[in-house]
């Protein structure tokens, strides 16, 4: 018998809409939404669809306009700027598409000024680091250098050293290869994978096929609803039924 | 609309606030220089035009009626270089005036008979009562404004122990005399009252002579001092045009360096800015200059771009600054008239206008030009890819895994080390503030916490008591003053008139030069024997330290030994020490009669003087509270100086709200996205917002405290310029450390809460948006 999931958000009647000088559009309404602890959920879509902002709205990072999230039972949607920022550091890390790491720091730097805000030991999140950084494949001369210094790839998998550092609930993932090359994408996504495997929840946005193939929930977002879900086996390499069952369900919602 | 136009009002519209700033602190420049320039120009023409209007005369002297002849006048017209000469009737009078300002102002007072026709030495009446009293006088502006006299007030004159109450039925302004600081007044009776008083007083009757002159004015003195010496006529006062114009207008002097040196500080700052915030504002938008290069814009379009709209901004600010300055002017001119006893209306100036929007739009040109010429360089592809020429920084500062102490200490750290351009700027602006802060703050404390230190520097001597005993007493009182226990000091102390090479100048007779209160002497010593002598500043240049000097009165004439130089800024530095030793070789018949009476701190002034004007009645001819009257004009300066430490405050913190405004502004803007990443990785509003401000506190703190500790060294030669400027070549002004440091606080403090209140908006900008953006 299949395991019942624990929801780690839940998102009941959510509403987004941008209000510009004349007209005010709605990115998505009555939206409602269960991510589960350990997921890897995937949610995908055509461009405008709502994808990140929905994302950014389950995190903290984005107030809706209307709804409620509660995230592990606590709903955050009440929550004010700075008691926003709090719950961010200790429940959320987030790795962009753009990268956006701190560009006058070091990697390690990088890593430290999101670790240090949550643990004072120095040392223990120096050493947390060097263990993630190890586990993305940073060598230590690499994690001294700045982001101008080194590839896409490496930066991305920093960034994502940086999001885990605090062992966050979720890592909310931004297309995290679409600035990438092939070879950095694969690399990035093994982390992923990795992270996966170690129980990581993970909420990815994503309009690539090899990347959705990583995780085991995929949402698929369409006119600001949630327009269909399928749901994946654990990943492993070169499961060719996952690749068809994911290409049926995309055919399906009109990828 | 051309290409070029467009850019310059996207720009403009872009950054409005920036702009702004800039514009106001242009405004600010533009106001206090045109203040300044404006002043300096019409002040002297108004004075000069007025001078000529009253026909004041080129050089006025008093003899003795007695001593007067038919023919002086026909001598005194053959001399050389003088094209005129009038007589008049004076009363020449060593004058206390009651109530002035509250106290009694010993002055010589010269009262003239103001129906008596005369051509030269006019006056003009500003003011008139039309109320009959029985006793009128007519008093000059400056013993109506400083004295704070109105019309029909009453007023009393007090010469040689009598006193004379008269109704003001006018007031009225002339060149001749003015101010206090050529020791001589004048005021004007109507023909009854003045031949009533001139009755009482026939001994006090002079003749003055009043000369146009055409030629060198110190020769003609000479001649003058010469004929009258060889005729045995006693020189009474001698002045000229040009000695009282330089007393009367020093304040105004004084004032338009202040204001010159000010805007001077805040062009400089502006300036900085305006480079900070073009080279920044390249950075930001070099991609955009990249894609505008590889469109075919050229290097020298951009660099207009980004040059007018800073002209622009800083063309019509100044207009802006200078039409706005004329709204104070009068204020300014009707504050300076207390001290100069003159006034005038200030017009516009054109030549004011011109020069100040050509330094200022010259300027701008100059600094604008220096930032941004660098984009006429600018290779399109390498623009594109965000690189802007400059240099890079490499450096991982303050390795968070090494680094010990606070992650947000370590972070504030780490921006300062990457934001070398911003650390100028900031050091500069914040040691030129404190140079202002410390220049108000020296001010405040040497006017208000200890006025002596700047009182003494403008006066002679300053006893808390003058008593004018009769000869027969004079040992006796001295005896029976140092007695009491509240006098802690006695001195005999007078003061005289001399000639040296036929000049008259003012001597300071005392028996002990030691115990005075207030050491005149700059260079060298004062005198201590009967042979020495000290000069004063405005004979320093025909004599040295060391050299002998001879010194007549009347017949009688003496050669001293110059020991010393002391100063004076109340007689153009033309003053000598003597000791009471010295002097009876030039008359030795002299006989003290003033005693300067130093009574201890917690004795009530005003009671003693009571109680020795009661005791003493039949000793003494006179006494002056002088420390009453040195009390009234500390507090008309410590009034002055209030409003200017208020007026240097005020533009000190706008000027640092503006900088900071547009040091935030720029940096939320360039750090927008890197804000973004904080705030998303969980950094709090209040964690950003002290890490802003507290990127700024250690260069400004430090900036402050360094500009603080200097100011122990610039401040006393700031000083000393400023009073050599007005013949003080000696100030007793003290920089105190402990104020100096308590203003650095405060401007530290200020610096830290605009910091903090200009990053709050940051508040307002989602994480979401910030990355988005």
């Amino acid at each position: 018998m299949k395991k019942k999931k624990e929801a780690i958000i839940s998102a009941k009647n959510l509403k987004k809409s941008f209000t510009t000088k004349d007209r005010s559009q709605d990115i998505f309404d009555q939206l409602n939404l269960d991510i589960y602890k350990g997921d890897f959920t995937v949610i995908m879509g055509s461009s405008g669809a709502g994808k990140s902002t929905l994302m950014y709205a389950l995190s903290g990072m984005d107030r809706p306009t209307a709804g409620e999230i509660k995230f592990n039972g606590k709903n955050i949607t009440k929550l004010n700027d700075d008691q926003l920022a709090v719950f961010r550091r200790k429940n959320c890390g987030f790795v962009f598409q753009q990268i956006y790491l701190l560009e006058k720091m070091s990697l390690m730097d990088n890593v430290i000024t999101a670790g240090a805000l949550v643990n004072k030991n120095r040392k223990e999140i120096t050493k947390k680091a060097s263990e993630l950084f190890e586990l993305v494949n940073i060598p230590e001369e690499t994690q001294k250098k700045f982001s101008s210094q080194i590839s896409g790839g490496e930066a991305q998998r920093a960034g994502i050293v940086r999001a885990v550092i605090n062992r966050p609930e979720v890592l909310f993932a931004d297309e995290p290869t679409g600035a990438l090359n092939s070879g950095n994408s694969d690399a990035v996504l093994d982390v992923f994978t990795k992270l996966h495997c170690n129980g990581q929840s993970i909420i990815m946005v994503t309009h690539d096929k090899k990347s959705a193939l990583r995780g085991n929930r995929i949402i698929y977002l369409k006119d600001g609803q949630i327009f269909g879900e399928c749901d994946l086996e654990g990943f492993s390499d070169g499961d060719e039924k996952r690749k068809d069952k994911l290409d049926i369900f995309l055919a399906k919602m009109g990828w | 609309m051309g290409k070029i136009g467009r850019m310059v009002i996207h720009n403009l519209k872009k950054d409005k606030g920036q702009y702004l700033s800039f514009g106001i602190i242009i405004l600010l420049t533009a106001f206090i220089l045109n203040l300044a320039l404006v002043l300096s120009f019409q002040m002297d023409r108004a004075y000069d035009r007025k001078s000529d209007d009253l026909s004041t005369a080129g050089l006025y002297f008093c003899i003795p009626k007695v001593q007067n002849t038919a023919s002086l006048k026909r001598e005194l017209s053959d001399l050389k270089g003088v094209e005129r000469v009038e007589s008049k009737e004076g009363i020449f009078t060593s004058a206390v005036i009651k109530e002035f300002r509250g106290v009694d102002f010993a002055m010589n007072t010269i009262f003239y008979n103001m129906d008596e026709i005369h051509h030269l030495n006019q006056y003009e009446i500003v003011k008139e009562s039309n109320k009959s009293f029985e006793a009128t006088v007519f008093i000059p502006l400056f013993v109506a404004e400083f004295g704070e006299y109105s019309l029909e007030d009453e007023i009393v004159y007090e010469v040689d122990g009598t006193e004379y109450a008269f109704h003001v039925a006018g007031i009225l302004e002339e060149m001749q005399y003015g101010n206090a600081g050529s020791g001589l007044l004048c005021a004007y009776l109507p023909e009854d009252a003045y031949q009533t008083f001139a009755g009482e007083k026939e001994g006090n009757q002079v003749i003055e002579y009043s000369l146009m002159t055409n030629g060198d004015v110190d020769e003609t003195k000479s001649q003058i001092n010469e004929m009258l010496s060889n005729k045995g006529i006693h020189l009474v006062s001698m002045l000229d045009s040009a000695s009282a114009k330089q007393t009367r207008t020093m304040v105004c002097d004084l004032t338009v360096l202040i204001l010159m040196a000010f805007s001077f500080v805040v062009l400089l700052v502006s300036m900085f800015l305006c480079k900070f915030r073009i080279q920044n504002s390249i950075e930001e938008e070099i991609t955009q200059m990249g894609v505008l290069k590889a469109m075919g814009y050229t290097g020298t379009m951009l660099l207009m771009a980004v040059i007018f709209p800073y002209m622009i901004v800083g063309g019509i600010s100044a207009l802006a600054g200078i039409l706005l300055s004329y709204g104070l002017l009068p204020g300014l001119v009707q504050m300076l008239a207390l001290q100069s006893g003159f006034s005038f209306q200030p017009g516009f100036d054109t030549g004011a206008l011109i020069l100040v929007l050509l330094i200022l739009i010259g300027v701008t040109l100059f600094f604008t030009y220096l930032a941004a010429k660098r984009i006429k360089k600018l290779v399109p592809i390498d623009a594109i890819r965000g690189n802007s020429g400059g240099k890079r920084g490499r450096r991982n500062y303050f390795p968070l895994d090494e680094a010990a102490g606070s992650l947000h200490v370590n972070l504030i750290l780490k921006q300062i080390a990457v934001s070398a351009k911003q650390n100028v700027l900031l050091f500069l602006v914040s040691f030129l503030m404190m140079v202002l802060a410390a220049f108000a703050g020296t001010l405040f404390y040497n006017v208000v916490i200890e006025p002596e230190h700047f009182t003494s520097t403008l006066s002679e001597e300053m006893p808390s008591i003058i008593l004018t005993v009769k000869p027969d007493r004079f040992e006796k009182m001295k005896k029976e003053m140092l007695d009491i226990s509240e006098v802690e000091q006695v001195l005999e102390y007078a003061s005289v008139k001399l000639e040296v090479k036929e000049k008259t100048v003012t001597a300071f007779i005392a028996q002990d030069f030691s115990l005075v209160s207030n050491d005149l002497c700059y260079e060298g010593r004062n005198p201590e024997k009967e042979n020495e002598i000290a000069v004063g500043s405005g004979l320093a240049s025909d004599y040295s330290i060391g050299d002998k000097i001879t010194i007549k009165n009347g017949n009688s004439d003496c050669t001293y030994d110059i020991v010393g130089y002391i100063q004076s800024v109340n007689y153009q530095g033309e003053v000598l020490e003597l000791t009471n030793e010295g002097y009876l070789n030039l008359d030795s018949t002299y006989q003290s009669q003033s005693l300067y009476l130093y009574l201890n701190e917690k004795a009530d002034v005003e009671r003693f003087v009571e109680e020795i004007e009661k005791k003493y009645e039949r000793d003494i001819i006179s006494v002056v509270n002088y420390d009453k009257m040195a009390k009234s004009s500390q507090r008309i300066y410590s009034d002055m100086v209030e409003g200017i430490i208020a007026a240097i405050f005020l533009v000190t913190i706008l000027i640092i709200f503006l900088v900071l405004y547009m040091m935030i502004k720029s940096l939320i803007i360039k750090r927008k996205q890197e804000l973004g990443i904080y705030k998303a990785i969980g950094y709090s509003n209040i964690q950003l917002i002290l890490q802003i401000a507290g990127s700024f506190l250690p260069v400004s703190a430090a900036a402050i405290l360094i500009s603080a500790v200097a100011g122990l060294w610039y401040m006393p030669v700031i000083n000393g310029m400023l009073f050599q400027m007005i013949g003080a070549m000696k100030n007793n002004l003290e920089v105190s450390f402990v104020f100096l440091m308590l203003f650095a606080i405060c401007q530290i403090a200020i610096d830290f809460v605009i910091s903090v209140c200009l990053a709050l908006p940051i508040r307002k900008i989602s994480a979401y948006s910030l990355i988005r953006e």
